[in-house]
């Protein structure tokens, strides 16, 4: 494997061996520790001393299931710490087989205005050429991908950032291709497509032509936990062919928060919403039955993956209006909002993909802007506007592209969702406790993938304690992020925990996989202590940065304003929050 | 006898509980039940089996999980809201730790071996 190190100062590029001190990582285990490495935590994350790390997983690129996942990382215009961002996409998969363990963009172009791309194939090692890509800057993502195909022909994959990224935003992802070539696949969060940006870096273009592959030191072994996996997977009724993610994707889960009073509402105001059925999974999957003449079953972000949740929004003529529509998306973009017209929350949801932004950060900001009176809850087409406007650069635009916690302060609003600065996903931590505890202490800023479960006997930490006291909180939300930390490493999925947590085998499944490609023996406590070895040297970068464990707090609105229907508020103690990482 | 009234939201497939046979989405209906009825008369007025449904919430306490029913004898008052969702609906545990329960539920999932870390109790035969 190699490191490919790429200067946009000078448009120069190195190949070397992986230093030993990065042989053991990978995904955001690798990206995560290159940035603490290398990157000093008091730089502007828009100025010459940020870098952009992609890293794929140790499994990615091989034929495990579900695992073509790459870890993007850097120091977050947002939140001002260390970011992971992942992403499910043809792309992850290739830069493992291109054998490349971290792409790492560096340098800053003198020269402003300007963007190029990059093309990597396999020439005995990989090889990078640049090419110029100004022309493509300021058009929308579905317009100029294709213009990549035509240019390197149908089998690459692309890396890209759009308009939002071109302007700076701190909310503006890292895209990649799905299985249709669509530029869909986002590492949304925290705004690293402003960082790439900044690099004068539009296109990352890749061809996996003649190159080795992944090497996978016990084959056997390798295939063992291969069909674990897959067992697991495809035997879990969450996971399985025609289950609920292949049935209803994501946005199953719009009416169980709605019905649970954890749907948060016109700016995290209530926690059920009248409209949520219009915006369901359930509401997709039949409208797409009755538009489409057949059931629509969902597809696979990625190759290899054998979960396939992604689904598709077509109009009332069968033409698709966007795919995929998460849970959160439909969520941030339509209840946040207070909108419940499925149709225009799934144009939205297009929009983003087209301009660069992350859903979750424009639907929260967009409601943060309605509660201060910009547009009224509900205007789905004032909302679609705003979205325009972002995407163009407007003054208004440029404030919502900021984020919610700048919207807020635009508009004098005081309840304003946010943690670390990034704004808060689908979960109203009122009502879903447990959630909050991971969105305050996460080094992340508000994120609801960085606390995924694993089964509770093979984790061991929490032997007979409580899980609804608050030492039992702490502890739990300790391990998930853990073991979390090392998912995101693996190359895995995250929704591969759904299955690994009721059924055993499909944990160990993982850990075969990954200790057959690498050749380590690692068993699930190392695995454990892996994971926590990511979250402390994320948790230190923070902490230079000036965001200590003083972070790791809910707003002050929702410790005191009560959230309908159960009127509880978040009451968490503060004790309990730095237990967390306290014991780490 | 003094009449209750229950508003009932049924999910997916369950929506043909609420009286059109072709809803496949969703449907809310306000069903009459007699004073002093539980969960189970409710179950039975819709005419629906308690293995057909998983994820259960009466006025947003979550009541019972796929595999885990502890609220069939639950007692219900004129108002109440109870939602029933399909099968294939999910609810993993990271987003529902924490979350509100009838007591019912609380003691089921206190006594169960695993303190109720689990996505789903059984693997239900959904096909």
């Amino acid at each position: 494997m190699f490191f490919v190190r790429v200067n946009m100062t000078d448009r120069t590029y190195s190949v070397t061996d992986v230093p030993e001190k990065y042989k053991h990582l990978a995904g955001r285990g690798l990206t995560s520790n290159v940035i603490a490495d290398e990157v000093p935590a008091l730089c502007h994350a828009l100025g010459p001393n940020n870098k952009l790390v992609f890293s794929p997983g140790y499994t990615t690129g091989t034929s495990a299931p579900t695992s073509s996942r790459v870890s993007v990382g850097g120091k977050s215009p947002l939140t001002g710490g260390i970011k992971e961002a992942n992403a499910g996409t043809s792309w992850a998969a290739d830069l493992g087989v291109l054998n490349i363990k971290a792409l790492i963009v560096e340098g800053f172009p003198e020269e402003k205005g300007k963007f190029w791309g990059i093309a990597v194939t396999w020439d005995g090692k990989p090889k990078v050429e640049f090419f110029e890509a100004t022309q493509y800057a300021g058009k929308p993502l579905a317009e100029v991908h294709p213009a990549m195909y035509e240019k390197f022909g149908e089998k690459i994959s692309v890396c890209s950032i759009g308009m939002a990224a071109e302007h700076g935003y701190s909310n503006s992802g890292v895209a990649f291709n799905d299985q249709y070539k669509r530029p869909t696949r986002y590492a949304g969060r925290g705004g690293l497509g402003a960082v790439m940006a900044t690099k004068g870096l539009k296109f990352i273009v890749l061809n996996r032509a003649g190159a080795p592959g992944v090497e996978i030191v016990d084959k056997a072994l390798f295939e063992e936990g291969r069909k674990k996996m897959i067992d697991a997977l495809r035997t879990h009724a969450i996971t399985k062919p025609k289950g609920g993610l292949n049935s209803y994707g994501t946005a199953i889960l719009v009416n169980i928060l709605n019905e649970a009073g954890g749907l948060p509402t016109r700016n995290f105001s209530s926690g059920r919403f009248e409209g949520a059925p219009k915006i369901s999974g359930e509401t997709i999957f039949e409208k797409n039955k009755e538009r489409k003449g057949k059931e629509v079953y969902n597809h696979n972000c990625s190759p290899g993956c054998i979960i396939q949740c992604s689904n598709t929004v077509y109009d009332e003529k069968g033409e698709e209006i966007t795919s995929c529509l998460e849970y959160e998306s439909a969520w941030a973009l339509g209840a946040d909002c207070g909108i419940d017209n499925l149709e225009d929350v799934a144009k939205m949801n297009a929009l983003c993909n087209d301009y660069g932004l992350d859903t979750i950060e424009t639907g929260v900001a967009i409601a943060v802007a309605m509660e201060g009176g910009l547009i009224p809850f509900g205007d789905s087409k004032a909302a679609i506007e705003l979205v325009h406007e972002m995407g163009k650069g407007t003054p208004k635009g440029r404030i919502l592209g900021a984020g919610a916690a700048t919207t807020g302060r635009a508009f004098g609003v005081r309840r304003v969702p946010v943690v670390k600065g990034q704004a808060m996903p689908a979960y109203e931590p009122r009502a879903v406790k447990g959630i909050g505890i991971t969105y305050a202490t996460t080094t992340m800023g508000a994120d609801h993938t960085a606390g995924y479960t694993i089964a509770p006997e093979i984790l061991g930490v929490m032997g007979k304690q409580d899980p609804l006291s608050p030492e039992g909180k702490a502890g739990l939300s300790r391990a998930f992020q853990a073991t979390t930390a090392f998912i995101d490493s693996s190359g895995h999925c995250l929704f591969i925990a759904f299955a690994i947590l009721d059924i055993a085998t499909g944990y160990q499944g993982m850990i075969d996989e990954v200790n057959g490609v690498t050749g380590n023996k690692w068993s699930a406590d190392d695995i454990l202590k892996l994971g926590g070895d990511i979250l402390k040297v994320e948790r230190k970068f923070n902490e230079a940065a000036g965001i200590g464990k003083e972070a790791d707090r809910m707003p002050e609105f929702m410790m005191k304003e009560p959230l309908p229907p159960h009127n509880v508020t978040f009451d968490i103690s503060d004790e309990t929050l730095d237990s967390v990482f306290g014991e780490l | 006898m003094t009449e209750i009234h229950i508003d009932t939201w049924l999910y997916g497939n369950l929506a043909v509980y609420g009286g059109d046979p072709n809803e496949h989405n969703f449907a809310n209906a306000n069903v009459p039940l007699p004073e002093g009825s539980v969960l189970q008369d409710l179950l039975n007025s819709l005419g629906m089996k308690t293995e057909e449904r998983g994820i259960t919430f009466i006025n947003g306490d979550l009541s019972a999980m796929p595999g885990m029913q502890p609220d069939l004898d639950h007692a219900l008052k004129d108002g109440d809201r109870v939602a029933f969702f399909h099968l294939r609906s999910m609810w993993p545990f990271q987003y529902r730790h924490g979350v509100a329960m009838i007591d019912e539920m609380q003691s089921a999932i206190d006594n169960s071996e695993d303190m109720g870390l689990r996505h789903a109790y059984k693997l239900p035969d959904d096909d």
